[in-house]
């Protein structure tokens, strides 16, 4: 019995702490969006936080800037790994040296750095008063720093958009590219003995054969970008604020009878997550990355 | 369709950079593959077998000759440009695709119509066994059903050559057995012309109309398997060929002696006196026991029995002549009736003996 159970029990300070703060806190986030509020007096279960919520304009405006950035930043990082791991698979099946790494090591660096790292990287160069509009101000591309477009805390959402596709691309990489890399070289020779150019083996080979983990590796950095906050936070505009940022400002600026609503975002952000997560688990189920590899 | 003329072809390799590896040279090598024959590059490993198929197939870019299709000019022409069919020692079946997918692979980028591309497929599918497995992957298939994949694939394709790169060398023997023997029935339906690498001379000797014997870069001997077998031109070909008795010794005036003099004999043919190396098939030595008597001139020499050998039905005598030991087959009633140590005089036809220059 007890050599049965010894393994969970050892599990149990991890996984108590784990329940304690994960599922304790979504718990009384969920129950606080419900109106359940004793400290300002409020016991009964109502659907009032919602209610306002959906009827209120600064969250569709979030919404609708949260769902744009997410769609934009994860479109772009897909599309700009995808090529980036097709680019590193071509070099590695047509050079024998030991340049195609070092260029895969390269890409990779951005993983290293941390969002809020990335998000003041994006500050010191894409601002007006920044590096890249000095250095065009300097050359003589643009006559004063100030006409240099403002990508930082703009309303559309630019600056988000590029701290996040830089910090993606070297992920949707990572996701693709060992996919990539379990063609074989023969499979070359096998489409051209067969008619095909390097145009039809990308197309025919190549692309079927990473879609998969690509579609799979663009649904979670859209997922990731949808409820993150710290880059929103830095590089977003007062208003409207993606729904991170919506519920941060609503939850530590407004009074104690904000905070169900500030929650019911939250619970909304965590219930559209899971949608995500579970279409992306169904789709990763239903493409199955290795079908067909022995 | 026309013939395949490979001439003066050569490829060098340059030497590995840790140097272990000596550099190697292929050719120059001149060959012609007729209109629908099957024909073997027979040799050992790293001979040159595989870089001559590659040149061939264009995946290997030729330093001096050309090869020619008809009056078609190839050497320069991309792989993908060639209209040839490939198969390699694995089945390289795409993983993603499906069955008749893979095996519609070169009519797709031939351009021809899914509908008809996939009719052709399943069509190829069944003549090489396959009905019923169309829609599924290659990892559901064993090794030997990929191998199949590979050859309809090969064959949908309506290659104007078949390329073949010791494609059943991955396979259990009784398997192996079995797509020799299909490849040789759809080959002969098909008519399709086919070059086929191997080192397995029991494959090459069933399957080929002719077979090219490859040693270190170079082709040795190009003729039918009979001629071949019967009249290797080298100790090499023979020795590749698996022949054993190989005597070496010295002609003068239309006499063959051994060096220890134990086998003196009359060539029966013109050769110029020096020095020989004499080949027995080991089919062609006959105990004189049992009354067996040569009816054609032929010529005998005595020797030891030193040990019997049972080998699946096959029973061959080891004879110690001299210093030489030759294999020499028996029927069941001669090997029953000898017995080790007896000494038994053996004689060939002259017409069997082979005379090679060394």
């Amino acid at each position: 019995m007890w050599r049965k159970s010894k393994p969970y029990l050892l599990l149990l300070p991890a996984t108590g702490t784990i329940v304690l703060l994960f599922f304790g806190g979504l718990f009384d986030g969920l129950l606080k969006s419900l109106g359940y509020f004793p400290a300002i007096g409020e016991r009964q279960l109502n659907l009032d936080a919602y209610t306002n919520l959906l009827a209120s304009d600064s969250f569709w405006d979030s919404l609708e800037l949260t769902v744009r950035v997410a769609a934009i930043s994860s479109l772009l990082a897909g599309l700009l790994g995808g090529l980036l791991a097709i680019a590193l698979f071509l070099l590695n099946q047509y050079s024998e040296d030991e340049n195609s790494r070092l260029w895969h090591r390269l890409f990779q660096l951005p993983l290293t750095i941390p969002h809020l790292v990335a998000g003041y990287v994006i500050v010191l160069l894409f601002t007006q008063s920044g590096v890249i509009s000095k250095l065009l101000a300097s050359v003589g591309m643009i006559d004063e720093m100030t006409d240099f477009p403002v990508l930082v805390n703009d309303p559309f959402g630019w600056g988000i958009i590029l701290a996040y596709t830089w910090k993606e691309v070297p992920f949707v990489l990572l996701m693709v590219y060992p996919v990539l890399a379990r063609i074989q070289k023969s499979w070359r020779e096998v489409s051209r003995v067969y008619g095909a150019g390097n145009w039809n083996f990308i197309r025919e080979i190549a692309l079927p054969i990473m879609m998969p983990s690509w579609i799979i590796a663009v649904f979670i950095v859209f997922v990731f970008t949808f409820s993150a906050f710290e880059i929103p936070f830095l590089l977003g505009v007062t208003y409207p604020g993606m729904l991170p940022v919506y519920s941060f400002q609503l939850y530590t600026d407004g009074s104690l009878s904000d905070r169900p609503e500030a929650l019911a975002v939250n619970i909304i952000l965590a219930l559209m997550t899971i949608c995500l997560g579970l279409a992306t688990y169904y789709f990763s189920k239903r493409w199955n990355v290795m079908k067909g590899w022995e | 369709m026309a013939s395949l003329h490979i001439n003066q072809i050569e490829k060098k390799f340059a030497p590995s950079k840790t140097g272990q590896q000596a550099p190697f040279a292929l050719g120059p090598i001149d060959l012609t593959i007729r209109e629908g024959e099957f024909f073997s590059l027979l040799g050992p490993s790293g001979c040159g077998k595989t870089t001559l198929l590659k040149l061939v197939a264009g995946l290997t870019e030729a330093d001096a000759g050309n090869i020619l299709f008809g009056d078609n000019d190839l050497t320069k022409v991309a792989p993908e440009a060639r209209r040839f069919s490939m198969i390699f020692q694995q089945p390289l079946l795409f993983p993603h695709m499906t069955i008749e997918e893979n095996a519609a692979f070169g009519l797709k980028m031939q351009k021809i119509g899914k509908k008809e591309r996939l009719l052709e497929a399943r069509r190829m599918l069944a003549m090489t066994g396959l009905s019923g497995f169309e829609h599924r992957y290659p990892d559901e298939l064993s090794g030997g059903q990929q191998q199949r994949v590979a050859l309809a694939r090969a064959l949908v394709a309506k290659p104007r050559l078949l390329l073949m790169d010791e494609p059943f060398s991955a396979l259990d023997p009784g398997l192996r057995e079995e797509m020799r023997e299909l490849l040789g029935t759809i080959q002969h339906e098909l008519g399709v012309t086919v070059l086929f690498v191997t080192h397995d001379r029991q494959e090459a000797f069933e399957l080929s109309d002719r077979i090219g014997i490859m040693g270190g870069g170079r082709l040795l001997q190009v003729g039918t398997p009979v001629d071949l077998y019967e009249r290797p031109e080298s100790t090499t070909v023979a020795s590749f060929l698996g022949l054993k008795n190989i005597v070496e010794g010295t002609v003068h005036s239309r006499n063959f002696e051994s060096h220890d003099g134990q086998i003196s004999i009359n060539t029966g043919q013109e050769l110029a006196d020096g020095r020989y190396c004499l080949i027995f098939r080991p089919e062609t030595l006959m105990p004189a026991t049992f009354g067996n008597q040569a009816t054609v001139p032929s010529v005998q020499f005595t020797g030891k029995v030193s040990k019997l050998k049972f080998n699946q039905g096959t029973y061959v005598a080891l004879v110690q002549a001299g210093d030489e030991m030759l294999e020499c087959m028996v029927t069941r009633d001669q090997a029953e009736n000898m017995e080790v140590g007896q000494l038994i005089k053996i004689f060939v036809k002259q017409s069997d003996l082979q005379f090679v220059e060394y």
